[in-house]
């Protein structure tokens, strides 16, 4: 049973609460703000901190260790070896330890006098006492609710309730085919536009082929619509597509876009998540299943919570969670206070973007400037991922290199356990690891490490790679983690609570501690409390998907119809805020949005509904008076051409080409890396783009580290992995021209089509030109067109024979081999002159074959073969 | 005296005549879908023409040099008497003073100093304007270098970079060429970040080259008769698209982009091949082979670049992070550095183009006067400095400084993002109208602050 309460009460009071009494802000901060510890730290403890700690442990210097002293979280926090301080407990407290005398190798400070024995008596007491820290003054804008919101929140539309419209009355009741229709139908009467045609089955079955499975109908499929395209048929071939993997694909890249999936961490150091690609094949497995939507936000953010019965169904909830980890982290940030804040952020951002269409995270700082969030909503928010462990595989810190990133303490287990790896192998690798560090640490640091080898890099350097090496091999072999049985996620922190506004967004500086909850810019008649104990994600998962949430069915439904039509009924499908798109028909998204949750949250269910519409299905003329009323056609009285995505376009050359591969078997090459820095041009980068370059499996299953976009799908507008995106640009410029007509991935296609053409013996000439019509534009040429075609096929063959083909090797061909493997010391000394990748040489067998292909390209080079129309 | 000889032809006025042919407006048509576009909040079909500045511009274009890595201040630019006298000593903030093993003098009628690391910028003493008061917000390589590139270190969301801001902003006026282009960039500390377009459209990203001119997809994939025959073909495909009722809007831009990218493989090539410059601009700038005249070749091309009118040119010299071998490593790269950037200053004024173009030198941060152990020194973010030459700004003038030490910035101090405000106000744009809607907030590339320092205007 969910608990009720209203938070809405508390949440009002709060800022009184905190200001006067600090009776929200728990047993230790009450401790840590009585005046005469303030006045002892203050008068005793500073200055010692001050002038024996702050040149080397500060916000600006260069934090050795990852410690700062001037914050107290910081040294709560603490660095590189663990909380320099436990709240009443001196003699475990590592800064204690270290400023005491006698311990000669760790003793604090480095530089300058020891402390005194009064001075460590006086931090003693000073921790024993409770760390006390005098508290930011709190701006009195904190908690004090802004007088426009209440306006906003009665105002705006997003944040009503869903209505029941009822169907309005349309002057021509032939026309529509169900509601959808009856609703596009009204507002076209009204604005006296009426709607064009509908389309012919050759453009209808390329348009729904496209839509539902991102690839184009083959030349059989568009026969068989073409003798029967009756609306039986539509439907009959609406619900073969709806049930193919391919949906999966094309549709759980749609939510792979919203969730900013990547497989490494991004700036400022890329560290990759080996695991990811799990993630992404719940995605497109959960999608193919049409997992209720409701459950599918739930397992994301909430799947270590949810009951499993078989250790299969815990791994993939477990899996699911990836969606929070999954994001871009700074893995340089020095203090880990501000690298669990700023993971915090992302986290928040990416949910409240992705589900509820609202920009949440502009509370961080100050309330939100147009959307009633105060920024005390945004930490109760925070708090429940404060209580969350973002278990990504990485920590932080500020420099290093190698394995310095990877922390596999920081992974989720799968609950299928690993097979023991042999004892024998580990213990001589242990040995190995052991030896090597030995020697690493001998030399580290030392001047005689430091002097420079023969080969200019320090003496010490072979040493640090040995040990690196060393370790990833004995990882690789006992780490569950490397081996595949842990995954990218999130599970519940060891300490769960309730977390403090931090003062303009900064980690450090403290406010009023809030409870955790969730927005308060619309109401919901329940709204469940969170169980103690708990972090507060479950009861999370379920405000954002219950059917009283005003916009996480609006938001989906929205999404689902931008795919389909091009443009939203919300404009912005990412923000529902005040500052967003107003509607273009408010009924039919409510309409929608209630189906939706009729229909048991489907969106097959959605999506069959909206494309067996008579709107959807129109044509795409454009009358001129049309043009002038509504240039946008955000009434919808045609059909508007959609540019293909990047791996639309490359799925369907391989497509046409007969060589698009199912799933990869491996999952992902990503896999194979350990997780050390990459850098863009460093040999893993540059043999993951060969293997990206090569590979024939459909574009979703590419593999996507942060900042290195395959080169198949640069040119067009691929999806930047950095933030929720649900909506793609479409770019027309001089790199895809480019693309087309010169690129290695482009003409092996063109190459091979032709050659299988050519290979059929049995046709002639018409026959293969229609056929290629087929294959690449999913249509047959006119009579003009075949005639040009043959025209052209002739003559290239005959300048070709003429003209000296240029087969010069291509300027990548040309670069030299990568020369070490070995990371080196510093990145500077990276080469930076090599190409990125080695290219393949595409050259055709006969003139009629280089005819050919450069025919086929030149069809898949056409506009007409990136639209659908 | 100059060693450098006009050319007969300007390769400007070619290459920036050619720009003609991309000629979107004059399409029928066209007005009308750029109206329909801006109505459902879609970019331009031409988001790369040239469009008018906030207020008249003082540059046109920049050259941006870039120290990836730190270089010592207090060694090569920085004078500081009293750290030279003080070797040895404690700091004031902790560690021992090192004074520098190089040796100073004055140049130039300004009597600015110079190392002898340095001669060669020396002798462009008086046209430099020097910014001594710099700081920043993180001592660690990859986010003070994405700072640097994009104004925040702010992980968690990507921003556009400098270039692309300007790109956003002002658009290029020669449409054969791209806009913005980045000679070897870094390949980590935030890599294609620092040269990305984040969620401004991706077209205003730059262009990545290498110093030997390779550009993707750019080498014709058939002898040019051939190729030309196959693009024909393409275009009449095209153009019938084109003249049918309801066709997509780009179909035009498609038509103009094809043209535009044929004419590049060839344009492009022929900008950076460097081999044709004579003998004597090529030793001017120490041009050699190898990986030893990367920043040579890096520095003629970005002079043939600006001069064909590409809005932003970066180059890049790694390898200042001396931590260790701090004297051998800068005799090194000074080495590479000091002659080819002093050949492209005189270069660019010789042709007349130092007066429109700005060129920005320096690092993402910069090094302690305090010594890392035996031979090296750490990073400072507390106080350094970077030059501009060129269009704009003062000559010969110098604003900021840092204690006697060089320590900390005292006077004129600038942080990362008044220096971002200040580019910007150089080249025509007010950093705080400069904005994008995105994710439900207005980006700047100067975030929420940022002051333009006026004072360095000419």
């Amino acid at each position: 049973m969910k608990r009720i309460r209203i938070i809405k009460m508390n949440r009002f009071q709060l800022p009184v609460f905190a200001l006067t009494a600090a009776a929200l802000m728990g047993h230790r901060a009450v401790r840590a703000e009585e005046p005469e510890g303030i006045a002892f730290f203050e008068k005793k403890v500073r200055p010692i901190l001050s002038e024996h700690c702050y040149s080397c442990h500060a916000a600006d210097t260069n934090a050795s260790g990852g410690l700062r002293v001037d914050d107290r979280n910081g040294l709560l926090a603490g660095g590189k070896t663990g909380p320099a301080i436990i709240e009443g407990d001196p003699e475990n407290s590592l800064l204690l330890q270290r400023v005491r005398h006698g311990n000669a190798k760790r003793q604090m400070p480095k530089e300058g006098d020891l402390l005194t024995e009064e001075e460590i008596a006086d931090l003693t007491t000073w921790i024993k006492d409770g760390v006390a820290w005098p508290r930011e003054k709190i701006p009195a804008s904190i908690g004090r609710v802004r007088a426009d919101y209440a306006a906003l929140k009665t105002s705006h539309w997003a944040w009503q309730p869903l209505s029941k419209p009822a169907l309005p009355s349309v002057a021509d009741s032939n026309w529509p085919l169900g509601a959808i229709d009856q609703f596009i139908l009204a507002r076209l009467e009204s604005s006296k536009l009426s709607p064009v045609p509908e389309a012919d089955p050759v453009t209808l079955i390329r348009r729904i082929t496209f839509d539902l499975t991102g690839l184009p109908p083959t030349p059989a499929e568009i026969e068989a619509f073409r003798k029967n395209s009756s609306r039986e048929n539509f439907a009959m071939v609406v619900d073969r597509l709806l049930e193919s993997s391919q949906f999966g694909e094309r549709w759980g890249r749609h939510w792979l876009d919203v969730a900013r999936y990547g497989e490494s961490t991004g700036p400022s150091r890329n560290i990759p998540y080996p695991n990811a690609w799990k993630y992404r094949d719940y995605v497109l497995d959960a999608v193919s299943k049409d997992l209720p939507y409701n459950r599918f936000i739930q397992e994301q953010i909430a799947g270590d919570l949810l009951p499993a019965e078989t250790p299969a169904e815990r791994d993939r909830l477990l899996t699911a969670t990836g969606f929070l980890a999954l994001g871009v982290k700074d893995v340089n940030q020095r203090f880990k206070t501000r690298f669990i804040m700023d993971n915090v952020d992302e986290q928040i951002d990416t949910v409240t973007r992705s589900v509820l269409g609202l920009t949440v995270s502009c509370a961080r700082c100050h309330d939100h400037k147009f959307d009633p969030i105060p920024t005390t909503d945004y930490y109760s928010l925070a708090g429940i991922f404060t209580s969350t462990d973002d278990c990504a595989g990485v920590r932080n810190k500020m420099g290093g290199g190698g394995l310095d990133y990877y922390d596999p303490a920081m992974l989720v287990k799968l609950a299928t356990e690993a097979p023991e790896p042999p004892a024998e192998e580990v213990a001589r690798l242990q040995a190995i690891v052991d030896e090597t560090k030995k020697a690493w640490d001998a030399i580290r640091g030392t001047p005689e490490g430091l002097k420079p080898a023969a080969n200019g890099k320090p003496t010490q350097r072979p040493f640090r790679v040995k040990y690196e090496a060393a370790r990833g091999d004995l990882l690789a072999l006992s780490d569950p983690a490397t081996r595949g049985y842990a995954v990218h996620g999130v599970r519940e922190a060891k300490k769960v609570g309730d977390t403090e506004v931090r003062i303009r967004g900064e980690a450090e500086r403290l406010g009023p501690t809030v409870q955790r909850g969730f927005l308060t810019a619309f109401t919901m008649a329940e709204v469940p409390a969170i169980t103690p104990g708990q972090s507060g994600r479950l009861e999370l998962a379920q405000w954002l998907t219950s059917p009283a949430n005003p916009l996480t069915p609006r938001v989906i439904v929205n999404r689902v119809w931008q795919h389909l039509f091009g443009v939203g009924i919300v404009n912005t499908v990412d923000n529902f805020g005040v500052k967003g798109d107003q509607p273009s028909h408010p009924e039919l998204l409510d309409y929608l949005a209630s189906e939706f949750i009729g229909n048991d949250w489907s969106i097959k269910k959605l999506i069959k509904t909206i494309v067996l519409s008579r709107a959807y299905q129109l044509g795409g003329e454009a009358p001129a008076g049309h043009q002038e009323i509504d240039p946008a056609n955000r009434l919808v009285w045609r059909h508007s051409p959609r540019r293909l995505d990047a791996e639309e376009i490359r799925d369907a050359m391989l497509a046409s080409a007969g060589r698009l591969e199912s799933k990869p078997s491996n999952g992902s090459p990503v896999r194979e890396l350990r997780m050390v820095e990459l850098r863009d041009n460093g040999p893993e980068a540059r043999k993951i783009q060969e293997q990206a370059g090569r590979g024939l499996s459909r574009s979703v299953y590419l593999p996507l580290l942060r900042g290195l976009t395959p080169a198949t799908l640069e040119a067009f507008d691929p999806v930047q992995q950095t933030l929720v995106t649900g909506q793609r640009d479409a770019s027309t410029v001089p790199t895809q021209a480019l693309y087309l007509l010169n690129s290695t991935f482009v003409r092996q296609q063109a190459l091979a089509l032709a050659e299988r053409e050519l290979a059929e013996a049995d046709r002639d000439e018409p026959d293969w030109i229609r056929h290629a019509y087929l294959l690449t534009l999913g249509r047959e040429p006119s009579v003009q067109e075949a005639a040009r075609a043959e025209k052209y096929l002739l003559e290239y063959e005959s300048a070709y024979r003429e003209l000296q083909p240029d087969t010069s090797p291509r300027p990548a061909d040309e670069s030299a081999e990568p020369t070490a493997e070995e990371e080196p010391v510093n990145p500077d000394d990276i080469d930076r002159t090599v190409a990125l990748v080695k290219e393949d040489v595409v050259q055709p067998k006969t003139p009629k074959a280089a005819a050919w292909a450069t025919f086929i390209q030149a069809l898949y080079a056409s506009a007409e073969f990136r639209f659908v129309r | 005296m100059s060693i450098y000889k006009p050319s007969p032809i300007s390769r400007r006025s070619l290459l920036q005549s050619a720009s003609a042919g991309f000629g979107y407006l004059a399409l029928a048509g066209l007005l009308g879908q750029e109206k329909a576009r801006a109505l459902t909040g879609k970019p331009p079909l031409n988001p790369l023409a040239p469009k008018e500045p906030h207020f008249t511009p003082k540059a046109k274009r920049i050259i941006f040099v870039f120290m990836e890595g730190a270089m010592s201040g207090v060694d090569t630019f920085e004078y500081k008497p009293e750290l030279q006298k003080n070797g040895g000593k404690s700091a004031p903030g902790g560690g021992t003073l090192t004074a520098s093993k190089f040796s100073f003098k004055q140049y130039g009628e300004t009597g600015t100093w110079f190392s002898e690391l340095m001669p060669n910028i020396a002798t462009h003493a008086d046209k430099l304007c020097w910014l001594r008061g710099l700081h920043t917000d993180t001592p660690a390589h990859p986010q003070a270098v994405v700072q640097l590139h994009t104004g925040s270190a702010n992980a968690a969301l990507t921003r556009p970079s400098m270039g692309s801001w300007l790109l956003y902003g002002l658009g290029t006026t020669n449409q054969d060429l791209p806009g913005y282009v980045t000679i070897n960039p870094s390949p980590n500390f935030g890599g294609a970040v620092n040269y990305g377009s984040a969620f401004l459209p991706s077209h205003y990203q730059g262009t990545r080259l290498t110093d030997q001119g390779y550009l993707p997809n750019l080498k014709a994939a058939a002898a040019n008769g051939l190729q030309r025959k196959q693009l024909d073909f393409i275009q009449e495909m095209n153009r019938d698209l084109a003249a049918q009722p309801g066709a997509p809007d780009p179909v035009d831009g498609i038509i103009a982009s094809y043209e535009l990218g044929f004419r590049m493989q060839d344009n492009v090539p022929e900008l950076l091949d460097i081999s044709k410059e004579p003998q004597h601009i090529l030793d001017a700038y120490g041009v050699k082979d190898g990986p030893t005249g990367s920043f040579a070749r890096q520095c003629l091309m970005a002079r043939r670049l600006s001069e064909a009118g590409v809005r932003f040119v970066e180059i890049c010299q790694p390898g200042w992070d001396h931590h260790n071998n701090l004297n051998k490593g800068l005799i090194d790269r000074c080495g590479s550095v000091d002659q080819a950037t002093a050949a492209l200053l005189a270069d660019l004024e010789q042709r007349g183009l130092l007066d429109e173009t700005l060129v920005l030198f320096g690092s993402e941060f910069g090094r302690q006067p305090t010594a890392q152990g035996p031979d090296g020194r750490d990073h400072n973010i507390t106080g350094y400095s970077m030059f501009l030459a060129g269009a704009g700004v003062k000559k010969g003038f110098s604003f900021g400084a840092t204690d006697e030490f060089g320590i900390k910035a005292v006077e004129g101090r600038m942080h990362t993002n008044d220096l971002h405000a200040t580019i910007l106000s150089l080249m025509g744009l007010d950093h705080e109208r400069l904005t994008y809607r995105y994710a439900g907030r207005d980006f700047r590339l100067t975030d929420v602050a940022g002051f333009v320092t006026k004072e360095i205007f000419a």
